[in-house]
């Protein structure tokens, strides 16, 4: 059975469904993260696997117990919280001992246990300050130093990095991949951050107003995304989406149609069982960073709008006939001028199609 | 150097009057008890006058001044440690809790300070003799109770509502229970406020005068406000000796309020912005 187990978990707040009849479940020692825009839900349902949101249907387990109805303090989980949370009257060390007193733990073994966090986090010069003399990366570290020191059964994360500057972020997520390995534990981590969620993640959650989107490990999501919210999300820069008809069906697969393909129509396997009937509209979807310049079968034909050096890549923005908006992150620094013409293939990767309702063809 | 535009002279004398307006009375009031008898009743008014502290031996030398300052201080100091006993953990649940009646509940706190002291003057009397309360601290300690208890309870909920509900949570999580998080997260958060609250619940029990005069007739039971009053009386009015006392019932709160000023305005606009 799963460590942690949602079944068909719904919150409503009045006539609202914030949370509509999510079902999943993460292994012993997996990092799960929810992943999704503002507003998805993602909070809520970290909320209510730690018992600080009431669940309006369905059951959570956590262990092989069901805690539904359980106070947080006797979930055995720790929680670390976007705003960090800490206790701005104490020091760093009451901070890390204060679940500890209140679990009754006997002085040795609290001190033993802070000794160990700090050595852990590299905080063991902080440990006499108040939070309003460290930095916010310093009080992050507190803020997980308060979660591993109670040596919970899960681990919740919160958005625990958007107070952060880029850089600290990026040497955070690190130090929670480094934790995460070295603790061995189940964690639960909520962002919306999709390079926090790559990064990270044995297994994403992609969450959409209220209800799973998909789930898979970041390789998954990233070949196969099952939609279009999916496909968008998933990936940085974003997704280059084309609207299209498809013109017929042969051996190659699907012809589809748009003025931006070289020829007019292109070929494309779906890579599922759903219907797609001539005529139909389908989304085409490609990847900024598998479009590459040129080559022998060129794909699209774009007129260059401009371009951004990014050092050690570039990034394109050209357009297309039939309203085509591309995207393309090309290695190096190709010679381009605003205006010109020029052709793109398929480098890497595949080609995408969705269907009229969103789902992935 | 920086040009001085006619608004700020205008803004600045505006200021300087609200000031005179305000600290003339306290002027007047000291400035008489350092007066003789002969000054205090001159007109013109004596403004350059040799001070004598002679009113401050009379009144230190009349036994019921001194008794009546301790028994204000027994009072107001009794009112403010019960408001504060009773008033946080209501305001806790007031800013923390949703339950049946609350907006009830918060409109009765403040529709408390609505009503003038003086309507409920008899009926407070006629309570107090029935329940034979009559001359007693502890009918004046409850009375100020009634009427401080909602200042309390009003600054401290908006006091702990500025406390980021994360916090609790947090320590929810970690296991501490709703008297845990009461005790050792709110209460030294909102120390602040508490010591506002704290301040004024003593300050207006300190000064209250009209129940005191009404429901206390005894001597040794009278509080400082009341002894102040009652040197009118008969033909004479001794005005240095009012003077003085007046001085003596004030000071200490002044030099309370000046040593505790910082905390207050802390206090008072803690809150106003995240």
């Amino acid at each position: 059975m799963s460590f942690l187990q949602l079944d068909h978990v719904s919150k409503h707040f009045g006539g609202l469904t914030v949370v509509d009849g999510v079902s999943l479940s993460a292994d012993k020692g997996e990092f799960v993260v929810f992943v999704g825009p503002s507003g998805c839900g993602k909070s809520t349902l970290l909320r209510m696997i730690a018992g600080l949101e009431e669940i309006s249907a369905g059951d959570v387990s956590i262990d092989g117990r069901v805690v539904t109805g359980v106070a947080p303090a006797d979930r055995n989980v720790s929680m670390v919280f976007q705003s960090y949370a800490l206790y701005p009257h104490m020091s760093v060390r009451e901070n890390i001992a204060f679940g500890l007193k209140m679990a009754k733990t006997p002085k040795d073994q609290i001190e033993t246990r802070i000794a160990d966090a700090a050595r852990i986090l590299q905080i063991e010069t902080l440990l006499d300050r108040k939070p309003r003399q460290l930095s916010g990366g310093q009080r992050q570290r507190v803020a997980i130093g308060r979660a591993i020191v109670r040596n919970p059964k899960l681990f919740l994360f919160d958005e625990p990095l958007s107070n952060l500057d880029a850089e600290l972020r990026t040497q955070m997520r690190v130090e929670i991949a480094k934790l995460h390995r070295e603790l061995g534990a189940t964690m639960v981590y909520v962002t919306h951050d999709q390079i926090e969620a790559m990064t990270l993640a044995d297994r994403i959650v992609v969450l959409r107003a209220g209800r799973v989107e998909q789930i898979g490990t970041p390789t998954e999501l990233y070949d196969t995304p099952s939609s279009i919210f999916v496909a968008g999300f998933i990936g940085s820069p974003k997704m280059n989406f084309l609207a299209a008809t498809i013109t017929g069906q042969d051996s190659n697969g699907l012809r589809v149609g748009h003025p931006a393909f070289a020829g007019g129509e292109i070929h494309v396997r779906p890579t599922t069982n759903r219907p797609a009937p001539v005529g139909s509209a389908v989304t085409v979807g490609l990847r900024p960073e598998h479009l590459t310049l040129g080559g022998a079968d060129p794909l699209l034909t774009l007129t260059v709008d401009f371009a951004e050096n990014l050092g050690g890549a570039t990034q394109l923005y050209a357009t297309g006939p039939g309203g085509a908006a591309v995207v393309l992150m090309v290695p190096g620094r190709p010679p381009v001028t605003p205006g010109e013409v020029l052709a793109a293939s398929l480098g890497a990767g595949q080609i995408h199609l969705f269907d009229g309702s969103g789902a992935a063809l | 150097m920086r040009h001085v535009g006619p608004g700020r002279v205008v803004h600045a004398c505006g200021l300087l009057l609200v000031v005179v307006v305000a600290l003339f009375p306290f002027y007047w009031m000291v400035a008489s008890s350092l007066k003789q008898q002969t000054d205090l009743l001159a007109s013109p008014p004596v403004w350059l006058f040799t001070p004598t502290l002679a009113n401050y031996a009379d009144i230190f030398a009349d036994s019921h001044v001194m008794v009546a300052v301790l028994n204000s201080l027994l009072v107001a100091s009794c009112t403010t440690a019960l408001a504060v006993l009773i008033g946080t953990p209501a305001a806790y649940a007031l800013a923390r809790f949703e339950f049946r009646g609350k907006a009830d509940l918060w409109f009765w706190f403040i529709s408390n300070r609505f009503i003038s002291p003086i309507v409920l003057a008899l009926p407070v009397y006629l309570l107090a003799r029935q329940v034979g309360l009559l001359n007693t601290r502890l009918v004046l300690i409850l009375i100020d109770l009634t009427f401080n208890l909602p200042i309390v309870i009003w600054i401290c909920t908006d006091q702990f509502r500025s406390i980021p509900p994360d916090i609790e949570q947090s320590a929810r999580l970690e296991g501490a229970d709703q008297f845990n998080i009461f005790w050792r997260i709110y209460l030294p958060l909102g120390l602040p406020g508490v010591a506002v609250s704290a301040i004024f619940a003593f300050i207006f029990s300190w000064n209250e005068l009209l129940y005191s005069l009404v429901l206390i007739t005894s001597q040794a039971l009278k509080t400082a406000p009341v002894v102040a009053t009652n040197f009118m009386s008969g033909y004479e009015l001794p005005w240095g000796k009012i003077m003085a006392t007046g001085t003596v019932i004030v000071l200490p709160v002044t030099i309370f309020a000046l040593i505790v000023s910082r905390h207050m305005v802390r206090g008072l606009t803690m809150g106003a912005t995240k």
